[in-house]
């Protein structure tokens, strides 16, 4: 049996319902020896600024069970050199791109998604409005409903292209924000980015982390991001989700499906295994084919609630 | 360039070098190449615990009857490395190699190239020594530790410099064996008494990575040094093992490095 493994969100189609997590593969050809960008659903890029920015002090990342902690800071080398060097061996990969946007202030995300307009093959954009690394901007947007609301909008008056919003799992009210998310003109929701997290080492008495705290990812966060994609698919049944956090088999994707997601993220899983995104696609097939689904979205939402 | 992979490997050989540190033998059909310098990351185990994979510099690669041996050097810290010292001869791991960028070993080069390691940092020098040995290059091993104990492969590496036509020079921090003090103290010494190299590579802990940028600083000795940043992904894109360039760039030194010329470092990486 073949598995028909097309699905969208919203206006964008995707071959397969598996993307690449942004901040983890890159700005999309950084693996293609793994996992060709064009196989998969779609990637995502790093968070874009308008201009570089070299991310936070040493160390930045520790391993914990079952996760990882990390406070890159958003180092990424801005939104001119995305679009002059990646984007366009991406178009001509037929990859789908989605471009993450982020800025310190509602300007530098209107100044990302204003570079980005003068490019063909930007699918969609994705605003971070949750990265716990940095001191300013991001996660004061994503805690925020009204300011939320505000940033969406914009970003909605600056562009005909799909936008999504990635939500914090930080926030007070998660469906709250996800309410201002579409109420300010997200196409969809992306959840959940990484959960606030410190580790420390109680032999020197300090954070082991430069920056103190950091996002958790990885499996440790799973059942917290399962639990929050139901609750705003729940809340917000005509939204089109995309789930992430701690996707690491098929078996996995297909869960976030079931609890509403129409598409997955894979992110931490490809640090372990370059070709975790791939390989995922293959597991999600086996997966429907094994329990005779003949089309992936039929999962989608399929959660049987006793 | 050779391409990375991530193969299935079996645990062939283990031997204990020191109280902490052991050598690995992982084979595999598949055909590999390395350079000294360039590392894989090992899947130490199965599951989420650890969840990452670790990055371990390669000693030496060989092909044998259709067989390719990949040795590693490892020193017991944490989880992963405990479970590679307790894996069973025979157990399928995965390793994901060869990566970054390793040392520059220019054939003909005549030398005399200064080696130095320190600690768990031999194995690049130990490989790089037995290529040079091989082709004729001449060189000196600086080969460093805390304590007696934890000077590794003394004999092979005594043997390698000899074959070279060096000298191996030995050092503790608390003089239980060879000079008593710091690996990149023997070395100034040398430097000091008028001896010449054309160029160092070195690895080890970062304090003796920045003692030697500073030393090759003062001295005008190009030196390359093999940096030790723990890694989470080791393919440049977690972002968690970069290090400043002089030009201000912040890299992953899993893919531009691991080995980095001193002098393409920021100033104050080694301060």
């Amino acid at each position: 049996m073949s598995v028909r493994m097309a699905t969208s969100v919203g206006a964008v189609r995707l071959a397969n319902p598996v993307m690449a997590a942004s901040g983890t593969f890159g700005y999309g050809l950084d693996l293609i020896d793994f996992c060709p960008p064009e196989r998969l659903g779609a990637v995502v890029s790093k968070g874009l600024s308008p201009q570089p920015r070299p991310g936070n002090p040493m160390p930045r990342i520790v391993e914990t069970a079952a996760g990882m902690i990390n406070a890159i800071g958003l180092q990424n080398i801005g939104v001119e050199a995305f679009c002059r060097d990646a984007l366009p061996l991406l178009r001509a990969r037929g990859a789908v791109v989605a471009v993450n946007v982020f800025g310190a202030r509602m300007e530098e995300y209107l100044e990302v998604i204003a570079r980005c307009e003068r490019e063909a093959g930007v699918a969609a954009y994705e605003l971070n409005v949750s990265c716990p690394n940095v001191t300013a901007g991001g996660m004061e947007f994503g805690h925020d409903p009204a300011l939320l609301e505000t940033l969406a909008r914009r970003c909605r008056e600056a562009t005909h292209r799909p936008l999504w919003v990635k939500l914090s799992p930080n926030a007070p009210d998660l469906v709250a924000t996800a309410r201002a998310a579409a109420a300010g003109g997200a196409d969809a929701l992306t959840l959940i980015n990484t959960v606030r997290a410190m580790a420390i080492d109680a032999v020197a008495r300090r954070p082991v982390l430069a920056n103190g705290c950091g996002g958790l990812s990885g499996p440790a966060v799973k059942p917290i991001a399962l639990r929050m994609v139901w609750e705003v698919h729940r809340a917000l049944p005509e939204v089109p989700l995309v789930g992430i956090g701690g996707v690491e088999t098929g078996r996995d994707a297909a869960e976030f499906l079931l609890a509403g997601a129409s598409a997955v993220q894979v992110g931490t899983a490809t640090f372990r295994d370059p070709a975790a995104p791939l390989r995922i696609v293959a597991e999600l097939e086996r997966f429907c084919e094994t329990q005779g689904i003949a089309d992936v979205r039929e999962l989608i939402g399929g959660l049987q609630w006793r | 360039m050779i391409a990375r992979r991530d193969l299935a490997v079996r645990v062939a050989a283990r031997t204990d070098l020191s109280p902490t540190c052991f050598r690995i033998a992982l084979t595999t059909p598949e055909p590999l190449a390395a350079v000294p310098g360039q590392f894989g990351m090992v899947a130490c185990g199965e599951g989420f615990d650890p969840l990452l994979r670790r990055a371990f510099s390669i000693a030496g690669v060989a092909r044998r009857e259709g067989v390719t041996i990949v040795e590693l050097m490892v020193k017991q810290i944490g989880r992963g490395s405990a479970l590679l010292r307790r894996a069973p001869l025979g157990a399928e791991l995965r390793l994901l190699a060869p990566l970054g960028n390793g040392f520059t070993l220019a054939p003909g080069e005549e030398g005399p190239l200064a080696l130095v390691a320190g600690g768990i940092g031999l194995p690049p020098l130990l490989f790089a020594a037995e290529l040079l040995a091989a082709q004729g290059t001449a060189f000196d091993l600086y080969l460093g530790a805390a304590t007696a104990a934890e000077l590794l492969e003394v004999e092979h590496c005594r043997s390698a410099a000899a074959a070279a036509g060096g000298e191996l020079v030995c050092t503790t921090d608390d003089g239980s064996a060879g000079e008593a003090g710091f690996v990149t103290a023997a070395l100034e010494r040398r430097l000091a008494g008028g001896r010449r190299y054309a160029r160092a590579l070195a690895c080890g802990p970062n304090p003796m990575l920045r003692a030697l940028a500073r030393l090759a600083r003062e001295r005008g000795l190009d030196a390359e040094l093999s940096l030790e940043e723990p890694m989470g992904c080791g393919v440049g894109v977690c972002l968690g093992c970069v290090v400043e360039l002089a030009d201000g760039q912040f890299v992953p030194s899993c893919k531009e490095g691991p080995v980095f010329p001193a002098s393409r470092l920021a100033a104050r990486w080694s301060a």
